[in-house]
């Protein structure tokens, strides 16, 4: 039974060219499905622009899918705004890339955690404060800090705290998009460990977005590469990163600086990744393609599963 | 090494008296290709900043930066406009910030070429053109007459580089340059920063966080921690046999691309203030082989193989040895 | 580039109407101008005479649209009070304004600007802050009370300039420093932080970093760049060429396009009111449009072309 799936999701926004250009749809997310079950998680990887967080945002709720759907525990996800959806945001949590952004920077770390605890009128005024002190140790920050402000902290420690906040809600699902990716690699280290613990140990259901494949496959069930708002390539992490088949994976997974030898040949992409507002006709990727033929350019490939079970959209790999 | 193109010698810059680098010596020998790797603070940009004498008045620079036998930190700013991008070329982290927005990439591509080999109209434009093709800028003739804005990050940088390469430098120094791009970008970036220095011979300083980066790009390679050099090595010998216990515990805090997943070993604590120094090897606080004695001084360079040093005294104990 | 000047231009006219239908409703709501102008103590018959010789007792909304009407085929009335063409009054004052505001302009950009780029340049020096105390007090201080402290100083005490009048150019001395003084305080705090903030950008230590000597990074680079911002303030400062002297006309009793708006306002005269609001705000809305044209020079990001490639 999975918590929370999309079905055939799009999300479409409007922009103009210039200042009166006329305005055109940009598909940021076109035709996604998957399902994320409890206490796993779904990486998904991408460049920029290729619509993982705009992915994330829909799967939050934050963001109406412009078609396709979104159930969460079963259940279609209610209209934004509404007390159903409110409800249901406090069991979807976000962290993100800029914890000081996501913080308050005049309240304390402790009243920031607690600030949810009081929305969501959890506990009295001393089961809150009790609660708090436990958050603040599950994500191991010191007693001492929770009276400090955001730029009173270290980035770790602020991400902590943004997580701490995340968490007093007791959410079902955390959607994390790019949540290491401004820390240091040994800070880096301690926050994926701890999302990992924290996992465990709840049974959260993360969506991981992330450019960086090497953090993905740590911490990943289940990896969907996306390219120019469609998955590409999904299934499981082992086997698409150290054999991936669709030519983008394996362009993004060769381009991955290794040190040591690397087991896949370096295939370097020409071109920069086509903008959502210009999207080539076909298969997407098809322009900087190093094994495009002329189908490519013509039909859209269907996302189908290929022999080992993974689902893989390009023409020119076998169906299973 | 043969007589080195650029000799750092206890480089030391501190802000408001508070230090950001702390002792730094450096050879970089003509033609080759050093990374330095370390965490944010660590002093990695702080030291070419301060030996190009682009850091703001509020820091206090000593030590000794020589290029061949000028000295840089003392020079009168007329050599150094020479040297820099004559010389030494730097490009830096986000093209997209680094180049003027309201100039076009050709303009300011042909303003090095100006100032460093007095070329002008007819002549520049050309060359222009021909450093366009070279950094692999397709389009180059419609190409020189946009704006930074009009291009994307990966674009960007490759008028970065088309600028570095107008002096014609004998060093390129590249602070983080593919950092702010996509992982496929970033593959073409380092794949155009190898051709060229094959192709001019030029000496390249790899500025960056990313192990992997370094580890494909340079022979050789520094790890900064806390504003001094902790460990120097040919980088293959560095991460199969790394020695200090700061770049031990950086590589086991790094997930893998291949092989068993494995819990990673993160480094517990973070790295030290500069108002908060500890008195003896700065990583000691973190390090799990850490004795009494580390606080007592600062540690010197200890050799432990061929052109490979450690800057800890617990560098030949059985415990570091077998890790 | 031509749409992009049409709906400036759209945009001015639409201010411009605003602005006068606002000064129309003000004015006659607050007034009856035959009570002014006929004093109350008028005879009934006189008064009903002089509303009928100007159309005020017709309906508001038909004397609106007559107005409306009027203005747009050039014509602006003629003054309650001695019967002139408006447009007539207010034109032979507009010399008499542009003497103290042109040379106060002068003074404020002359003065301003480059105080405030050595200013920028010299940050935290001695210089940078005692020119930006100057600066301060150049602007807190309000200009009449500065043309006060002038006249006290330079005319009553010193006596080396007269505090009035308007026919020896050393008249225009005093009332011009009171007004162009607060302008280059303004400008030059603000040309200091455009400089600052650009001298913090990548891109100029970029330029250092390819070896461009100093001087050449602050003119090529730095001077470009922070002129953006600071083409707005000196706009601004243009588009109050024929409003901005109101105050200091009075102190300084200079028989310029302020004193007469005052007098006008007075005297509920209404078709001067207009003009003379006519002339200020288009005075204005057309430095605007100059300002935005001039950011599509000074700034490419503004021209608005698409992105050639790639573009997030």
């Amino acid at each position: 039974m999975s918590l929370l799936s999309l079905d055939g999701v799009s999300r479409v926004y409007s922009t103009r060219r210039g200042l009166f250009g006329r305005p055109m749809p940009v598909r940021a997310v076109d035709h996604i499905s998957f399902s994320v079950a409890p206490g796993r998680t779904l990486g998904i990887v991408g460049e920029s622009g290729c619509g993982k967080s705009t992915t994330g945002r829909v799967a939050l709720g934050i963001e109406r899918p412009s078609d396709g759907g979104v159930l969460f525990n079963g259940v279609p996800m209610p209209p934004p705004g509404t007390p159903a959806w409110r409800k249901m945001r406090a069991r979807l949590q976000l962290v993100n890339q800029d914890p000081l952004g996501a913080m308050d920077r005049r309240l304390t770390v402790a009243a920031q955690v607690e600030e949810p605890l009081e929305i969501h009128g959890i506990g009295d005024r001393s089961e809150r404060r009790d609660r708090v002190a436990a958050l603040l140790r599950d994500v191991g920050l010191r007693a001492d800090l929770a009276q400090r402000h955001p730029h009173e902290l270290s980035g770790g420690q602020r991400q902590r705290a943004v997580l701490a906040r995340a968490l007093a809600t007791d959410p079902a699902l955390l959607v994390a998009d790019e949540p290491v990716s401004a820390l240091d690699v040994s800070i880096q280290a301690q926050v994926i460990n701890m999302l990992t613990d924290l996992q465990e140990a709840r049974g959260i259901a993360m969506l991981f977005i992330s450019h960086d494949l090497k953090v993905v496959r740590q911490v990943s069930h289940e990896v969907a590469v996306m390219y120019l708002g469609r998955i590409v390539e999904q299934g499981d992490p082992e086997a698409i990163f150290a054999d991936p088949l669709h030519p983008y994976s394996r362009a993004l997974v060769s381009a991955i600086p290794v040190p040591g030898p690397r087991r896949i040949e370096r295939v370097v992409l020409t071109g920069d990744p086509p903008n959502p507002a210009d999207r080539p006709s076909g298969c997407a990727f098809h322009p900087r393609c190093p094994v495009a033929v002329a189908a490519c350019a013509a039909t859209v490939p269907d996302l189908r599963e290929a022999a080992d079970g993974r689902l893989v959209a390009c023409h020119l790999v076998d169906a299973a | 090494m043969a007589t080195p193109l650029v000799s750092i010698r206890d480089l030391r810059v501190s802000f408001h008296g508070l230090p950001a680098l702390r002792g730094i010596d450096l050879d970089v020998a003509p033609g080759e290709a050093v990374g330095l790797v370390g965490e944010s603070g660590c002093g990695k940009s702080v030291t070419w900043l301060a030996a190009l004498g682009l850091l703001p008045p509020t820091a206090t620079v000593t030590g000794s930066v020589r290029l061949g036998s000028q000295e840089l930190l003392a020079a009168p700013p007329a050599v150094l406009d020479h040297i820099r991008g004559g010389r030494i070329a730097m490009i830096f982290q986000d093209p997209a910030s680094a180049l003027n927005p309201v100039k076009r990439v050709g303009v300011q591509v042909a303003e090095a070429l100006r100032l460093h080999r007095g070329m002008q109209g007819a002549t520049a434009a050309a060359e222009v053109l021909r450093l366009f093709d070279q950094v692999g800028i397709p389009d180059a003739k419609r190409r020189v007459h946009i704006y930074p804005h009009e291009m994307s990050g990966g674009q960007n940088q490759r008028v970065m580089i088309a600028m570095a390469l107008a002096g014609q430098p004998e060093l390129l120094v590249a602070d983080e340059p593919t950092t702010a791009l996509d992982a496929t970008i970033q593959a073409q970036i380092l794949d155009l920063l190898r051709r060229l220095q094959q192709e001019t011979g030029m000496a390249l300083v790899l500025i960056s966080h990313d192990l992997g980066v370094v580890a494909e790009m340079c022979r050789r390679v520094c790890v900064m921690y806390a504003g001094r050099i902790v460990e120097e090595a040919p980088s293959d010998e560095l991460f199969a046999h790394p020695r200090h216990p700061y770049t031990c515990g950086l590589l086991a805090a790094l997930p893998d691309m291949v092989g068993p997943k494995r819990r990673l070993e993160a480094i517990p604590g973070g790295v030290p203030e500069p108002w908060n120094m500890p008195p003896g090897c700065a990583f000691a606080p973190r390090c799990r082989h850490s004795t009494a004695a580390c606080d007592a001084a600062m540690p010197g360079f200890v050799p432990v193989g061929p052109e490979h040093a450690a800057a800890c005294i617990h560098v030949q104990s059985a415990a570091l040895v077998a890790a | 580039m031509l749409r992009f000047v049409a709906t400036r231009l759209g945009r001015a006219l639409l201010t411009i109407t605003l602005v006068v239908t606002f000064a129309f409703i003000v004015l006659r709501l607050s007034g009856d101008p035959a009570l002014i102008i006929m004093s109350p103590d008028a005879p009934p018959e006189a008064l009903v005479a002089f509303r009928q010789a100007w159309g005020l007792d017709e309906p508001i909304w038909l004397q609106y649209f007559k107005y409306f009407t009027a203005i747009l085929q050039g014509e602006l009335g003629q003054s309650f009070r001695d019967g002139r063409p408006a447009i007539e009054l207010v034109a032979e004052r507009i010399p008499a304004t542009l003497t103290l505001t042109l040379p106060a302009l002068a003074l404020k950009v002359g003065l301003g600007i480059p105080a405030g780029i050595y200013a920028a340049l010299h940050r935290n020096s001695m210089t940078d802050r005692v020119v930006m105390t100057f600066a301060v007090a150049g602007f807190t201080v309000p200009s009449f009370v500065l043309g006060l402290l002038l006249v006290l100083v330079f005319a009553v005490q010193l006596g080396w300039l007269p505090s009035g009048g308007q026919d020896v150019w050393r008249n225009v001395i005093l009332p011009v420093i009171a007004m162009g003084l607060g302008g280059a305080g303004v400008l030059a705090r603000f040309t200091r932080s455009a400089m600052l903030e650009v001298l913090g950008q990548p891109y100029i230590r970029t330029a250092s970093a390819k070896g461009v000597p100093w001087g050449l990074v602050v003119r090529g680079h730095a001077l470009p760049n922070a002129a953006i911002p600071t083409v707005t303030v000196v706009g601004f400062m243009v588009g109050s060429l024929m409003a901005g002297a109101v105050v200091v006309e009075s102190v300084f009793s200079w028989p310029g396009v302020g004193r007469l708006m005052v007098v006008a306002v007075a005297n509920r005269d209404l078709a001067v009111v207009q003009c003379v609001l006519l002339l200020v705000s288009a005075t204005m809305v057309t430095s605007n449009l100059i300002v935005d044209l001039l950011y599509g020079v000074l700034d490419p990001r503004l021209r608005g072309s698409a992105p050639a490639g790639g573009g997030h």
